[in-house]
């Protein structure tokens, strides 16, 4: 019995020991290297590129940190450990990218945004962008949701849409929950919901940012109900566009919606008043845990997570939250879905192998769902119930997702809008003087 | 039990070295670890006075700018001018911002164009608040790392407040001179330079922990929100760390975002406003554990290799030891056997010496009775000495301190003696008896005479013992050739219808004190030790010993000696021409002495019986052609020996010389021999030279009666001095010498001695028996100095030592001293009136 034990000890920790050895490179290290890249989400990422490899990619961005781009770049070093990412952050991005991309400094990735397009001032960021849609390069373009992809009067792709950003309310569903209330579909739904909170002691059933235009709570509730209201008419786009004088009664049915919506006690605008941005402001209150709704946009909703741990009241009592659109019509409310950040690679880069293989890991709905969850935005692939944060946005009915960048608004319309219902809202003008002040506003 | 404790004793001590080099190598470990820390804090500190040395240089020639454009009213494009003059590096530039606009002139124009010099920093959150900017020379002024807005270069920015006339407003306004250089120019300097630091990687931060350099492995925009991303700590432990991190030096461990432990060090740059060094590596690189592990395993091998060796040692010690002791046990127990067996046989002869000394005291008037109480009492002493001897013997081989010491002797006594020394017991058993010889021609041999007779009688006398009365023993020495050049091969046959040995006791017969088992062997005297002797004493000898025995038809040795031939012999021999008649029915007798006989010159003829001789010498004598010697053999049948030769004296004649012949003892017969007429007396077996001796002797003395053994006139007047310190045995020896009618002087010691004869008159003594050890000076050196008396007489007096010490050394020693010959105590007379007849003779060795 004993020399069998022995024997087998002795088995055992020849195994182990052979175990201890090096793996085979090629088992490692797959260095097959296909002629036509398959996209990688067809059986995972396989690398086309000889793995040993030694690159930087140099990434350019606006924002301060990237720390979930950093986290898929660690993924993508484990199939090339030898590659290293430097992300720099460009200070004035959107309007250093052209010269930094013309520079001695020029980055082989970076972001880029639709709105960006066909403005002369940044024709540089669009120019210089290699066109993405060429199949050669095996990205899975498929996974993202069509009405954020932007093609080019060409037909190319000169950047592809990393994260995605639209309109909404955080939800405090532990408090809903607790008062056996359900998250409101429709607007009068809405309605009764603030009031029924209201009668339960609660001062502010919704909230939101209002001390400036940009993302105020009026915007945030009126502009999908806007874009419904004109996505398929294209003579008010145009008229919307080009500062028509009739243009501005386009507008009207959204300043009704904004007066209606303050009428019906919604919002306490004087408590809004007390929310100083609309950003760490928006989180904080909403944290403090007696805001059944606060409105804000996806990128506000991105810092929520770090933000928890910032909040007393929250680390207190904690509750679940989620982002919901806000319906804002008896039909339903409507998904916005705009792109947020997008991706493009530098034609003129001395790295594009290398960035093009990256941006073949990248572009998948895995990855893409990956980055978005990691940095708290919206994800742009098809599938959005992944993420309970935003899952309700993925059961808007899709005759109900509006994308600007489809509805052809231009960024100088969408400001007169802006300036528009934050003046109403705000108490500053009348209907009447909004509508007609359309296309002057500054 | 004991080997599993000093087996769990070997673990737990190994065990306690492994833990100790565990331990050690932990502590080494981390006293390594911590030095490597140390210094990797060491090189982030000089890291820091590098770039500080880099920051003040530049933001010196940033001074130099800034104290000359301020020492003269210059407008911003003088300044400008003049900046684009002094500059030096191709990739740096210099900017004139005004404070009030954010707006100035770059050195180089913006990138793309050839002449557009105009530079804002509106949009950079970078100069909207310039209070961080001190009085020249007092702090190096240092912006973050931003994008140049010229040309999009990561770079920073070495800044000093200037004053520059608006010419336009003729007024003065604050502006703020920029010397901006490329991050990637800083970052080719900017590199940790010892090769086993390789993976370190630096960053600087500001007070907020914002980076202005920032290494690969530093993520966020802030330091202190990276840290916070992947170390959790509570709010107010950060601020204790990060107040820490940057108002003093050192190092601490934290977790990067691959979740590897790294060590920070961390060092404030004193010549900026908050700025901090940062210093990152992963603590595997410095935490060097291999070695210990090598170490560790080496060590263990070692001892378990150290441990096992040791076991399977201490198991071979204890198979060893256990053997020993098994060993030790059996001899033990065979002391004990041997004591017990001594004890017996010492005690049984002993019984019979004291109860038989008792009665012949009882009864002294009872001459018979005590007689023959006295010759059992000679028996008993007589076995109690050959016990001893044995013994002596026996202890001697065993301790291989038995040496041979070869002599010159003759082998015709050695096989008289040995006939002489069987004669009582064959006698007494009434046992057929015959010795052949053969072919023995060289009489003088050159060995250990003593061990050869002790093999040759051991043998005979165990074959003598074991066969019962009315049986038979025969023996046969004959000379052959040896393979050994000078040696002539002497082989010794002895055979008996004795009792036999069974062959489970022939396996262990030459074994100590093995004695069958046998209802008729124990009413036999014997040690046990006499095989055992025999077989050494033979292999010391050089040759071989050979048994057969069947139980209860006999036994048969045969022992075959090498042994060299003497270089004295007798000269040739060679009777006048005789003829012989010589008569026995022992055919192997007639024939050999038939042989010898012709080889001496003589004519030979044969009868096989008492009759037919008597037949051929009246043939003979009616001839007219007598024999001219008759040797008749003793034991025959129908008409023995003695009734043949009564026949020939009565019906032949009384003149032919007649010479009986037996291997028994002469004195038993030796009056009926005479009485029926013969001439002399020959041992067998006949040897060529008693043969020529006893012949040439008749021949010489014809018809004369042969001298008888008991005459012993030719002593009488001796005179011998005897040195001997023990009362008793001079007492004794003086007795029995006069009984011969021999006189004798005491010396008690060997000083008395030499003293005596340096003053003896020359022939007052014959001789001298000396006894060895004796007070005062023994008798080695009373030998020794008798040898150097100047009196030639007194040198040369023979001398004869007489002592206990009878091993064959002694008598070496003896010799070697100037001794002439040896008598080991207890004295037998026999052999002391023999050896002073040698002497007498002039026989001397």
């Amino acid at each position: 019995m004993k020399k069998v034990l022995c024997i087998f000890l002795a088995m055992m920790m020849a195994l182990s020991l052979a175990a201890c050895g090096p793996k085979k490179q090629s088992e490692e290290q797959p260095e097959k290297q296909p002629e036509k890249q398959p996209s990688a989400s067809e059986e995972g990422f396989s690398p086309s590129l000889d793995t040993s490899v030694e690159s930087r990619i140099k990434i350019a961005g606006g924002y301060d940190n990237f720390e979930a781009l950093e986290v898929e770049f660690d993924r993508f070093n484990e199939y090339y450990p030898n590659v290293e990412l430097i992300y720099t952050k460009v200070d004035d991005y959107n309007n250093m990218i052209g010269t930094v991309l013309n520079g001695n400094d020029a980055p082989d990735i970076y972001f880029n945004y639709s709105w960006m397009y066909g403005r002369e001032q940044y024709k540089d960021s669009i120019d210089l962008a290699e066109d993405l849609s060429d199949p050669a390069l095996g990205l899975d373009l498929g996974c993202i949701r069509s009405n954020i992809i932007l093609n080019t009067a060409d037909g190319s792709l000169p950047m592809v849409p990393v994260f995605s950003n639209t309109y909404g309310m955080l939800v405090n569903n532990s408090l809903f929950e607790k008062e056996g209330l359900s998250v409101p579909t429709t607007y009068q739904e809405l309605v009764e919901v603030c009031n029924a909170f209201r009668e339960k002691g609660y001062e502010n059933p919704m909230m939101g940012f209002s001390q400036k235009e940009t993302t105020s709570l009026f915007v945030l509730t009126t502009y999908p109900f806007f874009c419904e209201t004109v996505a398929h008419d294209a003579e008010a786009v145009e008229k919307l566009n080009s500062y028509d004088e009739s243009a501005g009664e386009y507008i009207r049915p959204s300043l009704e919606k904004i007066s209606q919506f303050l009428n019906d006690g919604c919002v306490d605008l004087d408590a809004c008043g007390e929310i100083e941005n609309n950003y760490d402001a928006v989180i904080l209150r909403f944290f403090e845990g007696d805001v059944p709704m606060m409105t804000c946009s996806g990128d506000t909703v991105s810092g929520t997570k770090k933000r928890e741990s910032r909040s007393e009241a929250f680390i207190a009592n904690p509750f679940a939250y989620s982002f919901v659109p806000i319906p804002m019509s008896d039909e339903g409310a409507v998904f916005l879905d705009m792109s947020n950040l997008q991706f493009s690679v530098n034609k003129n880069s001395s790295n594009t192998d290398i960035a093009n293989e990256f941006m073949r890991f990248l572009v998948t709905s895995e990855k893409l769902n990956e980055i978005a969850q990691n940095k708290g935005l919206m994800s742009t692939t098809k599938d959005l119930s992944f993420n309970n944060m935003y899952a309700a946005f993925g059961a808007v009915p899709a005759s109900r997702t509006l994308s600007p960048e489809e509805i052809g608004l231009t960024d100088d319309a969408v400001i007169q809008f802006r300036q528009a219902i934050f003046s109403v809202g705000t108490g500053k003008m009348t209907i009447d003087e909004a509508v007609a002040a359309y296309g002057t506003f500054t | 039990m004991k080997k599993i404790l000093i087996s769990i004793v070997n673990v737990v001590i190994i065990a306690a070295i492994l833990t100790f080099v565990v331990l050690y190598s932990i502590f080494e470990s981390r006293d390594s670890y911590q030095r490597q820390i140390e210094h990797f804090e060491d090189i982030t500190v000089a890291m820091e006075r590098v770039t500080e040395n880099y920051l003040e240089g530049e933001q010196r020639l940033c001074d130099v700018w800034t104290r000359y454009i301020n020492s003269k009213t210059m407008t911003i494009e003088e300044a400008t001018d003049y900046i684009r003059v002094s500059h030096v590096l191709e990739n740096a530039s210099a900017h004139l911002i005004a404070i009030d606009t954010l707006t100035g002139l770059s050195t180089r124009p913006k990138l793309g164009t050839d002449e557009d010099y105009a530079v804002s920093y509106q949009r950079l959150n970078l100069l909207d608040n310039v209070d961080w900017i001190h009085e020249i020379g007092k702090s190096i002024n240092v912006t973050r790392a931003y994008t140049n807005p010229m040309n999009g270069e990561q770079s920073l920015a070495f800044c000093n407040r200037i004053t520059l006339y608006d010419s336009e407003g003729d007024t003065f306004k604050d502006a703020v001179l920029l010397r901006v250089i490329p991050i990637s120019e800083l970052e080719q300097k900017w590199m940790v330079p010892q090769t086993e630091l390789v993976n370190a990687e630096l960053s600087m931060i500001d007070g907020d922990g914002d980076y202005i350099l920032k290494g690969y492995s530093f993520k966020n925009s802030d330091f202190f929100e990276f840290y916070k991303s992947y170390n959790p700590t509570d709010p107010e432990s950060s601020s204790e760390l990060f107040e820490r991190i940057t108002s003093s030096s050192g190092s601490i461990s934290m977790i990067n975002s691959h979740g590897q432990e790294c060590v920070l060090a961390f060092t404030p740059i004193s010549s900026t406003a908050g700025w901090t060094m940062l210093g990152l590596m992963p603590a595997e690189v410095l935490n060097v554990k291999n070695r210990d592990w090598m170490l560790f395993w080496v060590v263990s091998v070692g001892l378990v290799v150290l441990f096992l060796c040791d076991m399977f040692y201490m198991l071979y010690l204890n198979k060893c030891l256990q053997i020993t002791a098994r060993k030790a046990e059996a001899a033990n127990k065979a002391k004990t056997d041997f004591l017990s067996t001594m004890s017996h046989d010492i005690r049984t002869p002993m019984n019979a010496i004291i109860g038989l000394t008792t009665l012949a005291e009882k009864n002294p008037g009872d001459v018979e009775s005590t007689r023959e109480s006295l010759r059992k009492i000679g028996l008993a002493g007589n076995h109690l000495l050959t016990l001893i001897n044995d013994i002596l013997d026996i202890s001697k081989v065993e301790s291989g301190k038995l040496k041979l010491c070869p002599l010159t002797f003759s082998i015709v006594e050695t096989v008289e003696n040995l006939v002489n020394l069987s004669q009582p017991m064959i006698k007494e058993k009434n046992i057929e008896f015959s010795f052949h010889i053969n072919q023995i021609e060289k009489e003088y041999l050159y060995t250990d005479q003593l061990r050869l007779n002790q093999v040759y009688i051991n043998i005979l006398s165990n074959a003598i013992k074991y066969t019962e009365p009315g049986g038979r023993v025969s023996v046969e020495l004959r000379e052959g050739q040896s393979p050994t050049p000078g040696c002539v091969r002497l082989t010794y046959i002895v055979a008996d219808t004795g009792i036999g040995m069974s062959p489970e006791f022939m396996k262990n017969m030459y074994k100590p004190f093995s004695r069958q088992i046998d209802s008729r062997v124990n009413s036999i005297q014997g040690t046990g030790l006499g095989l055992t002797i025999t077989k050494q004493m033979v292999e010391l000898l050089g040759g071989t010993i050979e048994c057969q025995s069947e139980q209860g038809k006999g036994t048969t040795f045969t022992v075959v000696l090498d042994i060299p031939v003497a270089d004295r012999q007798r000269e040739d021999m060679r009777l006048e021409p005789i003829d012989v008649l010589i008569v026995d029915d022992d055919e192997t007798m007639l024939q050999t002495a038939s042989d010898t006989l012709k080889s001496l010159g003589a004519s030979v003829d044969q009868a096989s019986s008492g009759l037919e001789a008597i037949g051929m010498i009246e043939h003979r004598h009616l001839s007219g052609r007598d024999y001219n010697v008759i040797i008749v053999d003793w034991k025959m049948p129908e008409l023995d020996g003695l009734e043949t030769i009564s026949r020939i004296r009565t019906e032949i004649g009384a003149d032919v010389p007649i010479l009986l012949t037996s291997a028994y003892d002469w004195l038993d017969i030796e009056e009926k021999a005479k009485a029926a007429g013969a001439n002399g007396f020959v041992t067998k077996p006949l040897f060529r030279s008693t043969l020529y001796d006893k012949i040439n002797d008749l021949i010489g003395k014809e018809s004369k009666s042969i001298e008888p053994e008991d005459d012993y006139s030719d002593l009488q007047g001796l005179h011998i001095l005897v040195a001997e310190d023990i009362d008793i045995n001079w007492e004794i020896i003086s007795s029995l010498l006069s009984m011969f009618g021999i006189t004798s002087d005491r010396a008690e010691n060997g000083r008395i001695c030499v003293d005596m004869m340096r003053t003896a008159e020359e022939g007052a003594y014959a001789l001298i028996f000396m006894d060895i050890q004796m007070p005062e000076m023994n008798g080695l050196n009373a030998a020794r100095a008798i040898r150097k008396l100047e009196n030639p007489w007194a040198a040369s007096i023979p001398i004869v030592a007489m002592t206990a010490d009878a091993f064959s050394e002694n008598i070496t020693e003896c010799l070697d001293a100037g001794m002439n010959g040896h008598i080991s105590k207890p004295i037998d007379i026999k052999l002391v009136i023999k050896e002073i007849r040698r002497i007498k003779e002039g026989r001397l060795q």
